[in-house]
């Protein structure tokens, strides 16, 4: 590659721009609410002023009709035409949340799919079986994913009880539906991620100057660690989270 | 204060989208981008409330934005325990199918080989080639003489140029 085909390609950097929503937002909020619109062009405009004279009946129109399907959606199980958008409601929770709190989420619509599946398991909905398997295992996937993640940023939950309680009651349903005859693979990747999660929170209590009640309860996690009980390994780092918290505020 | 929000909003829009651009390119990832970017010019705008003497506006933001990716590294590289409230959003680039589907494969590979070279070479060659800045200004914020500056712009291309074949070599 030349010199000058190199700086040609460099040059194709400039059309990185930011958003311009986040443009117009972040110099509102620095100018504590003076908002100095950017130029628009003629043809935004126009269609700005359209919008704003038919929106009212549109929206109304459009939100009545997505309650309507929202609400009947709700029943719907995989396989069936309107599961779709109940999982896109089920997602907006996970919207504006931290990562931490949607891991919990991502558990408690995984502990979802698995009672779907063992609903059409008990009602012998054969045709739905396949496609509520691929949905409880990719709502695995997702939570396992999200979980690995935040392990990787190394700046991971002090309290995990919420995640370890969903995946004790994810293992008990599993039990359930396998009881059925049911098919649908192990969680070790899940486990896994569960388990460095714990891993890297014993290690960053072990830096940390604790009082002597907070070492005894750091001690207790370890040997439930050591143990391979992550339960109760979790509900004693839990108790050290609350007492360090309270003390630190 | 109204005349100090039309001056500060006047610089607001003239660097925003290169400080926003300055970001990206060292951390790859859009929500993260507009964090730092954000916080570069909250920062500058209380200085500028204060009247702290500043000279070179653009330059001080650039030495903002240069700071708060360093912390940034710092931070993603040291284990920590928060509330669950406040683990962090984290993009994933490889997730971003809008991002990469904006940037065809060529722009995308040179982004990511920009993004491993040196933190001198980055910035010469983004203030250089991607703001349009002349060789004296780049030498004034990198605060050595032009023949320098200059001498680190060449090595800089050679290095992104020798890693760039080094990949196409690879694949």
């Amino acid at each position: 590659m030349t010199e000058k085909e190199l700086i040609s390609q460099l040059q194709g950097l400039k059309q990185i721009k930011p958003r311009q929503d986040w443009v117009v937002l972040i110099k509102k909020q620095i100018l504590e609410g003076e908002i100095i619109e950017p130029k628009t062009s003629f043809f935004s405009q126009m269609l700005s002023v359209f919008r704003f004279n038919y929106r009212p009946a549109f929206a109304v129109l459009t939100i009545a009709v997505l309650f309507g399907l929202f609400g009947f959606s709700q029943n719907s199980l995989p396989g069936d035409f309107f599961y779709p958008l109940k999982k896109m409601s089920e997602r907006s929770q996970a919207l504006f949340v931290s990562e931490g709190e949607k891991s919990i989420i991502n558990l408690e619509l995984a502990n979802k799919r698995l009672e779907e599946l063992t609903e059409i398991a008990q009602t012998n909905q054969t045709k739905k079986l396949a496609p509520a398997i691929n949905e409880f295992q990719a709502s695995i996937s997702e939570a396992t994913k999200n979980l690995v993640k935040i392990n990787a940023t190394g700046s991971v939950p002090g309290s995990i009880k919420g995640i370890v309680e969903e995946t004790q009651k994810l293992k008990e349903n599993k039990q359930k539906a396998e009881a059925l005859g049911i098919v649908i693979g192990n969680m070790e990747d899940l486990d896994n991620a569960i388990i460095q999660q714990i891993e890297i929170q014993l290690k960053v209590w072990k830096e940390t100057p604790l009082t002597e009640e907070e070492k005894n309860l750091l001690t207790e996690a370890e040997n439930y660690y050591q143990e391979k009980d992550y339960y109760q390994a979790s509900l004693s780092s839990e108790e050290l989270w609350k007492s360090y918290s309270v003390r630190v505020k | 204060m109204a005349n100090l929000k039309k001056a500060f909003s006047e610089i607001y829009d003239q660097n925003i989208d290169r400080i926003y651009r300055f970001v990206y390119l060292k951390v790859n990832s859009r929500e993260v981008a507009e964090d730092l970017a954000s916080e570069a010019f909250l920062k500058c705008w209380e200085c500028f409330k204060r009247g702290d003497n500043i000279d070179n506006h653009s330059a001080f933001l650039y030495q903002i934005a240069r700071n708060l990716v360093i912390d940034h590294y710092r931070n993603k590289g040291k284990a920590q325990l928060i509330s669950t409230e406040d683990t962090p959003v984290i993009i994933d680039p490889k997730d971003n199918l809008e991002e990469r589907a904006f940037l065809n494969s060529d722009i995308e590979q040179i982004k990511a080989v920009l993004a491993d070279l040196k933190d001198d070479y980055q910035n010469v060659i983004i203030w250089h080639y991607l703001d349009d800045l002349p060789i004296q200004q780049v030498a004034q914020k990198l605060d050595k003489s032009e023949d320098n500056t200059r001498v680190l712009l060449h090595r800089a291309l050679k290095s992104l140029r020798e890693k760039i074949n080094k990949q196409v070599k690879e694949a």
